[in-house]
This record gives structure tokens, C-alpha cells and sequence, in this order.
């Protein structure tokens, strides 16, 4: 008896594993995307439209019906519904959504390498000819380009720009300034350092906030965009000596942070920032809004780290991306009101509504911020603007450039690797996917 | 024997009846459990553009394992690691488990409320327990190290989840902390159905102390044993939630926690590969296959031990 009930158990427990991993239907959906099915949708009669949107964003809800009000107010007849799901299970959630018949009319897709799956599966709809992007910043529509065909499947919404956070208040307790050279800049950690405080908080425990901080203190060492362009054109790859040198600069900062920074998890680096032990804190700016939540009495300032000797950008450079875009259901039976939808979402209206409700970066050109940090980093991105090659250029494959280099430098600073180790570690990883000049 | 075949005989029903009883279970089984897991063999045998399925590709899911980067050396380490979960959780667990047990059925008094207290963390859900730990072990704000300070012991404060050679101990540290109620109630169990009568002719026969547990007590637990080896073992090789909560996805430091549960849920979810349901199908169906045929082949074992013991 007692034999029989655990061997069940057994193959009950055992087969749990697996169910973890089942999407949904596996016939492949029709993905016919003549525009001219869409239906006679005139505009004699004002008829009646409902696009329902899909996002992970459940916080923000109320803010984008905000936003969708007014589209709503301008095109009378057409309703827009906008739904969001948790964020770690949309990508399921969406994937099954658009194979069946009750998917969205409009989605938030990852960006970039995390798109591809839904294109691929020609689940997204091609939008090359049928809305005007000639106002979104044009080196952000790679994040909604397939990487296949080089067709554009959507309108990306929001960018994230890396930069040094500081608190303005220990500067001034220290007595030092935004630093503009490098000897600046390590004389202003120096000081710091010895007025009693962590320089910089690092949370290098998770390793996807490593490739970050390498951007941040190595991306004019390696020259940003010009090592970019011939890295992608295959003319130079990672082991390249300014590359290798940017990944040396990591591990010199270690200096500036507390003893065994790879036991710091990243909440702890946070934390370290905003209880004002820390008094720099290299991040995105997907942290600003946590930062002013969390300390709303700090002065907060933000600065881009000089170039350090040798450098091949003679300017400091803020590395950026898109963090998503907006596409529409290839099979989407309100495609003519989907579009129009779409291309509101690629004007300056849109971008400056999105903007002041959701307060983060939109991609959308000549948008203006209020909050003084915001606009500052604004400023920073438009004065050096690179892009964050590990994430925008890296994530098509598997391992990620990310990954890879995340783990790397864990290795370095636990002394178990080098700079040229790392280096080579992330040239062999990718090039299991990625071929140069394709 | 005899109250095997007095059990055989109150269970017999019409098959029919019989089999109403088991339907709706069996039902539930098939739904939840053996048609996904058809899926995801059939899965593994394929490619895949997202969710589209594309032409069959036989073994190749299963062959870029074990011969492309980045799988075919975190594999082996994440293979590794549960491994030493397992033996770790042999070693400090189950005989913890075994001990309290023996200690808590000598005591009598007081025996519910230990044996509530021990097995208490067993209820909590274990990545509540995994994120508990990582915070009590932070170098920065953990109490764990701050009081090994100040009780002059600063030679031992160690970030303790930052170091590789430390950080699969901690994961073995706390599943145990967990876990330790589960072989005790167990083997508890396994106690109180040693009749007295053995006990006191062992006894009467001069087998006292350590002598009368390895002579009496310990092969008459040898069943209860062997059932809280396979669980462990199936729990060690499915370990997902601690690890997560210790090291993230990627099993920081630099793979140190990595296990292959983790390794599957990076290659299903995390992964820019649009083939990866075919990857981690074939991934979840290899350790489908090992802790199924492990626990198959020890479960044989154990019964074949039993009957030798036992005749």
C-alpha cells in the first residue's frame, strides 16, 4: 500500500517539473496582414471601435487611461481599454493572448532580443508603411525591429538612460563637486572615502546590475559608438584592448565600494544609497522615481563619469535604450483603428503625456520634462548619447551579452578572473549566435 | 504478511466501483500532469520561432545541451550543485531529522511542542525562507554577522551568499533549516510503530543504549528511511525556490547557486533565443527522466534491502 502510494507520488512530484513548461496551442495561426481585410471602417458614420491594449504595467493603469482619455476625446466612437497583467508572467500571458482569438488589439512588447519570439511568430504586425515614426528617436526603433527581416513591428514608448546618481547633501558635507576629469573623479570617490562613507553602492550580487556599472565607468574607455559600429560590423570584437581596459576600470572602482561587494544584493545597494550611507549610486534611471519616493529629503544630483586615460570618446557618454514598444496583433480585427491608434502613439502629444502621467523617458523627440533630475539626465543623453550595447545588440541569442559579462565580472571581483578572461568569456559566449555584418 | 493479505481482502470491490472511485482523480492526473508532460516531450523534439512550432529536429534540442555554450558547462555545474544539495541534505538533514526524532520519542513530555516547533519553518513557503536568510545573511545589514562581531568572533563574519565556496552551503544550510521536521516527523512515525514488545526483548536480551539502536531501532527504520531518501532526493534535484531567493536566476555568484532547476527557467524565460521552448522542454524532460529513473531504480533497492532484512 504504502509502496504503491509513494511511486505515485513519485510520478506525481517528478511530472510537476515539467508543467512549468507548456504554452498553449502549437498550430501555426494564419498571419495574414492585408491591410485591405480590415474592413470598410469609412469615416462617413462614426462607428463604434473598442481597441482593447495590453501591458505589464499595473501600476500604472490609471495613468495611461488618463492618457488614452484624450485620444479618446479627439476620435470620437473609439474606446480604448487598457488592461495590464504581472509583469513577470506577461510575456506568457501575451504570447498566448495573440495565438488565440481573445488577444489584444494593441501590446507592450519587450524590447530588442526580447521581441523576437512574437515576430518571428508572426504574431506582431509589420508597420514599416503604415505609421509615421518620423518623430520617435530614430536610433531607438531597433527595439521594435525584427532582426531578421529589418521590418519595424511597433512604436517603442520609453527609454532608460545610465548615469551616476549622487547625494548633492554628502557632497557638500565633503566638500567636493560633479567631477569632470577622471583625476577628478577619483579624487571626489578619495575624499568620500575618507569622510566616512561608501563612495559608490553597487549591488553586485545580481549580476544584471554589473553590465550597468560597466557602461557607466568603461563606455568612453571603449569609445561607445564608434567601438559599436565596428563590433557590429565585425571589424572589431570584445577582446579588443580598449574593451578589456574598460573591464580593468570595473574592477579598479572596487576600491570605492565596501569589502565583498558580491554579497551585496541589489535592494541592499538601494538601500545603502537612500539611507544616506552611500553617496553615489551608479544606475538607470528607472531608479529616479523610487529614489524621490524613498528619499524624498534627499538633493538629489545625477552626472556622467569623465573619460578615464586612454579613452577613445574624448566626452563622457550616457549608454541608453528602449524599454518597450507598442505593436499590433498581426490578427487584430480593428487593424485600421489599431494603426491610427499607433500612430498617435508616435507623436509628440503622446510623448509629452506619457512624460508628465508616467514620468519616465519617452522615445518621442523634442519632449520636455519638469522634474529638474529628469530634465538634467535629458541633457546628459542628448550631450553624449551611446547605447547599451550588452542589452541593445546582445540579447538575440543565448547566453546574453549581458549574462555573460555579469557573471564575468562577479568572477573578477571574486578573483577568480581578469579583465581579458572576462573579456574573452563574453566574445565566445555570443558568438555562439552572433555573426558580425549580418 | 498475514496483514497484507487481511488488507488485500477488505479492499476488494466490484471493478466497476472501483473504478468510478479512481475516475476523477485519474481524471485531474491526465489533465494537469501526463498531457503536459506528453507536450513537453513532443516539444523537445522540435523547433520553435516563439510559440510557433516549426519542423522536427529529432534529438537536436537534446544534442545543443550538451555541445553549445552556454549550456554544455552550466549544465555540469548546475547537475553538480544538486548533487551536493542532495548529499548535504543526506548528511545534515535527514540525520538531524533522524536524531531529534530519536531524542524527541524519549522524552515524551513536551514531545508535541517540540515536534510542532521543529517542523514549523516546514510550513512557511519556502521562498518567504530563502529571501528570510538572504537578508539575515546580508554583509551589510545582517544581523548573523554583526553579532559574530561583536561576540569577538570577526574572523568568522563572512558574506557568507557573495563567496562561491560558501554560498552552496548556505543553500544546503537553509533548505535544512527548513526541512528538518519533514524526516522527524517521518521517522517519528517510524518510532512509535516499533512494537514495545520488540524494544523490551531487546532489552532482556542486553541490547541497551547505542547498541540497541543499531541492532533493533535503526533496521527497523530502514523503510521510513529509505522513503525520505527518495523525497529528498526528488526535492534536492527539483530545488528551484531557495536558490532563487539566495542567487537569482543565474545563481549568483558567477553560477556558484546555480541548479538545474534555475538553468531551466533562464533558458524558458530569460532567454533571447527564440527556439528556447524546445531547449527547456528537453531540458525539463532530461531531469524529468534522471529523478524519475533514480528514484525507480533506489526505490527497487530499497524494497529488495527491506526483504533481505526482513526475509
Amino acid at each position: 500500500m504504502r509502496k504503491r502510494i509513494s511511486a505515485l507520488g513519485l510520478i506525481g512530484v517528478a511530472a510537476l517539473i515539467l508543467s512549468g513548461c507548456a504554452p498553449a496551442a502549437q498550430d501555426s495561426a494564419d498571419t495574414g496582414t492585408d491591410s485591405g481585410s480590415g474592413g470598410d471602417t469609412s469615416s462617413e458614420t462614426v462607428e463604434e471601435v473598442t481597441l482593447s491594449v495590453w501591458s505589464w504595467r499595473t501600476e500604472d493603469v490609471e495613468k495611461y487611461n488618463r492618457i488614452f482619455d484624450v485620444y479618446e476625446e479627439a476620435n470620437p466612437g473609439v474606446t480604448v481599454e487598457f488592461e495590464a497583467f504581472l509583469n513577470t508572467e506577461y510575456n506568457q500571458i501575451l504570447a498566448t493572448g495573440l495565438e488565440g482569438s481573445d488577444g489584444p488589439d494593441l501590446a507592450m512588447v519587450r524590447a530588442y532580443g526580447g521581441v523576437q519570439a512574437l515576430i518571428e511568430a508572426g504574431q506582431l504586425l509589420a508597420v514599416d508603411d503604415l505609421v509615421d515614426t518620423s518623430d520617435v528617436e530614430q536610433s531607438l526603433l531597433a527595439a521594435a525591429t525584427g532582426i531578421n527581416d529589418g521590418q519595424l513591428y511597433g512604436v517603442p514608448f520609453a527609454t532608460q538612460v545610465l548615469q551616476v546618481f549622487y547625494n548633492k547633501g554628502i557632497f557638500d558635507e565633503v566638500g567636493v563637486t560633479e567631477p569632470t576629469t577622471w583625476d577628478e573623479f577619483l579624487e571626489v570617490n578619495q575624499a568620500i572615502e575618507d569622510a566616512g562613507y561608501t563612495p559608490m553602492a553597487l549591488g553586485a550580487k545580481d549580476a544584471w546590475m554589473l553590465p550597468i556599472f560597466h557602461e557607466i565607468v568603461g563606455a568612453a574607455r571603449f569609445g561607445g559608438p564608434e567601438f559599436r559600429e565596428e563590433l557590429l560590423a565585425g571589424t572589431k570584437d570584445f577582446t579588443d584592448p580598449d574593451y578589456v581596459a574598460s573591464i580593468e576600470i570595473v574592477n579598479q572602482m572596487t576600491d570605492f565600494m565596501v569589502d565583498d561587494v558580491v554579497g551585496i544584493p541589489y535592494a541592499d545597494s538601494q538601500v545603502q544609497f537612500i539611507s544616506g550611507t552611500a553617496a553615489q549610486f551608479p544606475g538607470g534611471s528607472f531608479e529616479l522615481g523610487n529614489f524621490q519616493t524613498q528619499a524624498p529629503d534627499m538633493d538629489l544630483g545625477v552626472y556622467l563619469v569623465p573619460p578615464p586615460p586612454g579613452s577613445v570618446s574624448d566626452k563622457p557618454l550616457a549608454a541608453g535604450w528602449a524599454d518597450g514598444s507598442f505593436s499590433i496583433n498581426a490578427n487584430t480585427p480593428n487593424q485600421d483603428a489599431a494603426v491610427d491608434l499607433l500612430n498617435w502613439m508616435a507623436s509628440p502629444e503622446f510623448g509629452q503625456l506619457f512624460a508628465d502621467e508616467i514620468k519616465q523617458f519617452s522615445a518621442i523627440k523634442g519632449v520636455e520634462y519638469t522634474d529638474p533630475v529628469m530634465k538634467e539626465i535629458g541633457e546628459l543623453f542628448a550631450a553624449g548619447p551611446t547605447q547599451y550595447i550588452n542589452l541593445v545588440d546582445m540579447r538575440y541569442g543565448d547566453p546574453t551579452g549581458s549574462t555573460v559579462i555579469g557573471e564575468g565580472i562577479q568572477r573578477m571581483f571574486l578573483g577568480d578572473d581578469t579583465p581579458e578572461g572576462v573579456a574573452q568569456a563574453l566574445q565566445e559566449g555570443i558568438s555562439t549566435w552572433f555573426t558580425p555584418g549580418s | 504478511m498475514k496483514t497484507q493479505k487481511k488488507v488485500g481482502k477488505l479492499a476488494r470491490m466490484p471493478f466497476l466501483t472501483g473504478t468510478m472511485f479512481v475516475l476523477p482523480a485519474l481524471l485531474l492526473f491526465s489533465v494537469f500532469i501526463l498531457y503536459p508532460l506528453a507536450t513537453a516531450l513532443s516539444y523537445s523534439f522540435f523547433g520553435w520561432k516563439g510559440t510557433l512550432r516549426g519542423d522536427f529536429i529529432g534529438f537536436d534540442n537534446y544534442l545543443k545541451l550538451f555541445s553549445t555554450p552556454p549550456f554544455d558547462t552550466a549544465l555540469p555545474n548546475a547537475f553538480q550543485h544538486n548533487i551536493l544539495l542532495f548529499v548535504g541534505a543526506m548528511l545534515f538533514q535527514n540525520s538531524l531529522g533522524l536524531l531529534l526524532a530519536v531524542f524527541l520519542h524519549k522524552i515524551g513530555r513536551m514531545k508535541r511542542l517540540f515536534q510542532t516547533m521543529f517542523a514549523m519553518p516546514y510550513l512557511v513557503s519556502p521562498l518567504v525562507v530563502g529571501y528570510l536568510w538572504s537578508l539575515l545573511l546580508s554583509p551589510l545589514f545582517g544581523p548573523i554577522n554583526l553579532i559574530l562581531k561583536q561576540v569577538g568572533l570577526e574572523s568568522w563574519a563572512h558574506p557568507w551568499l557573495g563567496d562561491p565556496n560558501t554560498a552552496i552551503w548556505a543553500v544546503v544550510f537553509i533548505t535544512a533549516w527548513q526541512w528538518v521536521g519533514f524526516p522527524m516527523l517521518l521517522y517519528g512515525a517510524a518510532l512509535g510503530g516499533i512494537p514495545d514488545e520488540v524494544s523490551e526483548a531487546a532489552e532482556v536480551d542486553g541490547a541497551v543504549g547505542v547498541k540497541k539502536f543499531r541492532m533493533i531501532t535503526f533496521p527497523l527504520l530502514l523503510p521510513a528511511l529509505g522513503t525520505v531518501s527518495i523525497l529528498t532526493f526528488i526535492g534536492a534535484m527539483e530545488a528551484f525556490p531557495i536558490p532563487y531567493a539566495v542567487g537569482g536566476s543565474t545563481g549568483a555568484p558567477a553560477g556558484a547557486t546555480d541548479v538545474m532547476a534555475l538553468m531551466f527557467y533562464r533558458t524558458a524565460f530569460e532567454s533571447g533565443d527564440v527556439g528556447s521552448i524546445g531547449t527547456s522542454s528537453s531540458l525539463a524532460m532530461l531531469l524529468f527522466l534522471f529523478i524519475f529513473g533514480v528514484a525507480i531504480v533506489l526505490r527497487y533497492a530499497l524494497s529488495r534491502g527491506e526483504k533481505r532484512l526482513y526475509g
